[in-house]
């Protein structure tokens, strides 16, 4: 295991200073629960840490201001499980994923921020931020830049953040009042672990009409978050009935899912827990739209 | 399993950087490097070794402390992270002499087996209990899922909680040593 050295910024302009100083040769490290396993991996090279830790104050956050939901990229999951304005059924998918996330001591120190910027496939937050059409916010020292998360990733670790810039927030547009969602993991141990599989549903009704559906798996194809586009759309404008859930779970999703095999699961396996967490989701955010 | 060493004639160029923070109500100023974590300082250079080294990835939940009221995985914690900060380890849970409740009741349900996780398993049923005094059969479970216990011991666990949060309840937090092992 290599040494390495890390940087104490004093507030985010001294942080964003420092990644402009050291550039590639410094990673920002913010709960620490994934750097740090693969660093002790040997999965990652770096000379410096910038340790994100002390920025918690004014980064920590989740509120609704104009319409929008923002979510400050420090908040650790703890703090966002507990934060009164997702105890709303309009974010009953973050209760979920938060629920589920991993074990007490993970989930105070890991942070939003840090889920969306590991880009790893499996990531609760960051597949369930999809489905509410959520933005980030990179920030560098002197500009700043939106992102829509879907165009967020370009490959398995691999976001289009630059090495000077940092996650300083996720925001949304706050749904209505006929929205709500879910988030289902298939795990062999309840909250431990990363699962085989994950899908977020995020839905508007109308009585049983579908007035906007978005859908997020783990993977489509390629090793980060992704939208089922081609299923939403088979989904939108349509009744809510078991007729069509069928169709859209057993006909289209197949066409534009590809699973991939390794130790943990089997492609064939992957793709049909797929289905069956979609079709749970389904009707799991009917009745909630429903408030029951 | 591997700490970070320094083999023999090397010099360590990295610098020191100084931490103070509170442990277990003792203020402690230590020198550290800005390659450790948490863990090899408190064990290392506190001598708190009821911090113990599971995985080091965050998994098994043994090297636990309570930082600032939150239940933190110090192997996965940079040192530097505890500046200002109080630390709350095993040793720090009860006066000396004495057993905390949560101690006192993995003892009468006979719980330790080997007891390598006890510490963290102990940290994780204290932090439950200080939010969540009455705390069900399913919050138990939540609040202990990421303490593995490779002798099995998870059901005595379930049930010491419960104990100890009725000793709680009773007012009964601390219990004399001599009391206990009769």
């Amino acid at each position: 295991m290599f040494r390495f050295d890390t940087y104490v910024p004093r507030n985010l302009r001294d942080a964003l200073e420092a990644s402009r100083i050291y550039g590639e040769e410094l990673l920002p490290i913010a709960g620490g629960t994934d750097l740090m396993v693969l660093y002790r991996q040997g999965l990652v090279k770096f000379r410096m840490l910038l340790d994100l830790w002390p920025l918690r104050n004014s980064l920590s956050y989740v509120r609704l201001e104009e319409g929008l939901v923002k979510i400050g990229a420090l908040t650790t999951i703890d703090v966002l499980e507990s934060s009164e304005l997702l105890k709303d059924k309009r974010f009953a998918g973050f209760r979920d994923a938060c629920r589920k996330f991993a074990s007490p001591f993970i989930k105070s120190v890991a942070t939003v921020g840090g889920n969306i910027g590991a880009a790893h496939p499996l990531s609760d937050i960051a597949i369930t931020l999809l489905t509410y059409d959520a933005s980030v916010r990179l920030k560098s020292l002197e500009s700043e830049r939106v992102i829509p998360l879907k165009n967020f990733y370009l490959d398995k670790r691999k976001t289009i953040r630059k090495s000077d810039e940092l996650i300083t927030e996720v925001f949304f547009n706050e749904p209505p009042s006929n929205a709500s969602s879910v988030f289902i993991k298939l795990d062999r141990r309840f909250g431990h672990g990363m699962g085989y599989a994950a899908v977020s549903v995020y839905a508007e009704l109308d009585g049983e009409l579908v007035e906007e559906v978005r859908i997020a798996f783990d993977s489509m194809g390629r090793a980060f978050p992704e939208r089922a586009l081609i299923t939403e759309g088979f989904l939108k404008n349509r009744e809510l009935s078991e007729d069509n859930i069928s169709r859209a779970v057993y006909e289209v999703l197949p066409s534009e899912m590809r699973r991939i095999s390794d130790y943990r699961a089997s492609a064939e396996y992957r793709l049909y827990i797929s289905q069956v967490l979609l079709k749970r989701a389904l009707l799991e955010v009917s009745k909630r739209v429903r408030g029951e | 399993m591997s700490r970070v060493s320094t083999p023999r004639g090397y010099r360590d160029t990295y610098r020191d950087i100084e931490v103070s923070f509170k442990v277990n109500g003792r203020e402690v100023r230590v020198k550290v490097k800005p390659y450790e974590r948490l863990l090899d300082v408190l064990r290392n250079k506190l001598g708190l070794l009821s911090v113990k080294e599971g995985c080091g990835r965050g998994e098994c939940g043994a090297c636990v402390v309570i930082m600032n009221g939150k239940l933190i995985p110090t192997c996965l914690t940079l040192a530097v992270r505890a500046e200002g900060s109080e630390i709350l380890t095993l040793e720090g849970i009860a006066p000396e002499g004495k057993l905390h409740a949560i101690q006192k009741a993995l003892l009468d349900t006979y719980a330790m087996q080997c007891g390598f996780c006890f510490p963290g398993v102990i940290m994780a049923s204290k932090y439950l209990l200080d939010k969540n005094p009455d705390p069900t059969e399913e919050e138990i479970k939540d609040a202990l899922d990421g303490n593995l216990c490779r002798c099995g011991s998870y059901l005595r666990f379930i049930k010491a909680v419960k104990l100890a949060s009725k000793y709680i309840k009773e007012g009964k937090v601390f219990f004399d040593e001599s009391e206990v092992m009769r």
